[in-house]
């Protein structure tokens, strides 16, 4: 019951924050000089970011409780958040693609930073398919498991691979002294709006795939 | 000592099934030299590319044929629950992998050994048997990386109703680096670039020391469930 207060607050605390968010990048935040509105991408596209590597952390973390406690509803937790993860690591490759096109002149390039997360989503994909594959559930769990700690040892490998060749993606830390302040407090608005968000969809959709794994099990009793 | 001699005793049954059956490697053997003939046609390779696309050309194959050869040797496992036997024996889960990475390493360096010397001989590269001892080391890391994250993924695909199928979705994006590190630093060498492959073998032995001790560690939670 506690869980379901937390979810309606989180709700109606997004109904006013999202809009607000919306608001305060399209109407408050300043026009970016060189790119022109087009920079506005930056607030989603980094808050989206952000959430997604809170979120596929979040996998790493209860996959290595899973392991350690054997308890399901790590897996589920491990599972609900490699969905918010591959969502939002999805619309972090298309919101920056849009940017790109204006301001790069391309839709893709091989940038490292790009690239990792290209192969990030290509390795939470494959975490899907096993999941598919495997139909008992406790060796579905385990098996998975392994899959999100590997995967996410593998981010930094990966990113330091691909940063030898020349990095063309936008630094925020270095230009970081020459940031409106407005620019900077819509940004970390955003960034907390989102991450409500993601706490949000998680407990959202881990209490529904709770309730459906204990339908599952009563189904299987009435069949008995 | 018992850790490795269990492993050798798994690395010698996988032998002994190889001479019988004949299965993964003459398989392996038979892609990569098909993977030749295709890239011929893909690609126009000729005197004056050759050393440029070669060392693209090779991991592809190596990537490719090794993802074959492993699915097949751990699905020999699967087979009948065949696994189970190990896993009912004193022989611990984690010398039970390193078996199967040496047997998997073994199969894979002797399948490059083969696609080398054929490249050489379809695309008249000799360079590339003369430069074999700075070349070594990359093929041996590369190789090694393969082998650790092949065998303990290749457990995990075959369990799976898509079997071996699912093996590339898996296995490719993790090993990544390898690739990244493999063809970067064999493109150095063969075409005498600037910087020598120092850092990419750097690359190389971080990754295969983390993926061995993250294997260790959970390639039991694979074989006992």
């Amino acid at each position: 019951m506690k869980t379901n207060r937390i979810i309606i607050f989180l709700f109606l605390m997004l109904l006013i924050l999202l809009p607000l968010d919306f608001f305060l990048i399209f109407k408050v935040a300043p026009t970016e000089r060189v790119m022109g509105d087009v920079q506005r991408i930056f607030y989603l596209h980094i808050s989206l970011a952000v959430s997604a590597f809170v979120a596929l952390t979040s996998v790493f973390i209860s996959s290595i409780l899973f392991l350690w406690k054997k308890d399901l509803k790590w897996d589920t937790a491990a599972s609900v958040s490699a969905e918010i993860g591959v969502l939002f690591a999805t619309l972090v490759l298309v919101s920056g693609s849009m940017w790109a096109r204006p301001i790069w002149n391309v839709w893709w390039t091989w940038d490292p930073r790009l690239l990792t997360v290209l192969i990030l989503w290509f390795i939470y994909i494959g975490y899907f398919l096993l999941r598919g594959g495997i139909a008992d559930r406790f060796r579905k769990a385990q098996y998975s498991a392994v899959i999100g700690i590997i995967g996410y040892v593998d981010i930094p490998v990966v990113r330091y691979a691909t940063k030898w060749w020349k990095s063309i993606h936008p630094l925020l830390t270095k230009e970081g002294g020459g940031l409106d302040p407005v620019m900077k407090k819509v940004m970390f608005f955003s960034m907390a709006t989102f991450l409500v968000l993601t706490v949000f969809l998680f407990l959202f959709r881990f209490r529904l795939a709770r309730m459906e794994e204990r339908l599952l099990i009563l189904k299987k009793r009435m069949e008995d | 000592m018992k850790f490795i001699h269990d492993a050798v005793s798994i690395l010698r049954k996988d032998i002994l099934l190889e001479i019988r059956g004949k299965e993964s490697l003459s398989l392996m053997l038979f892609l990569s030299l098909l993977f030749l003939v295709i890239f011929n046609f893909a690609l126009d390779i000729d005197k004056e590319n050759v050393s440029l696309l070669a060392s693209g050309i090779l991991w592809v194959i190596f990537s490719f044929t090794g993802i074959l050869g492993m699915g097949r040797t751990s699905m020999s496992e699967r087979d009948e629950e065949a696994y189970l036997s190990v896993v009912f024996s004193p022989v611990s889960p984690e010398s039970f992998y390193a078996g199967k990475v040496l047997s998997n390493l073994l199969f894979l360096l002797l399948m490059e050994a083969f696609t080398l010397i054929f490249f050489a001989i379809l695309f008249d590269f000799e360079k590339i048997i003369t430069l074999l001892p700075q070349l070594l080391p990359v093929l041996l890391l590369g190789t090694l990386g393969f082998a650790l994250v092949g065998t303990l993924f290749s457990f995990l695909a075959t369990a799976s109703r898509y079997g071996e199928v699912l093996l590339p979705f898996l296995y490719l994006p993790v090993v990544v680096p390898v690739i990244l590190g493999g063809v970067s630093s064999m493109d150095i060498i063969l075409n005498g670039k600037p910087g020598g492959p120092g850092r990419w073998l750097q690359i190389m032995v971080v990754f295969d020391m983390l993926y061995l001790s993250l294997s260790l560690l959970l390639f039991r939670y694979i074989i006992e469930d």
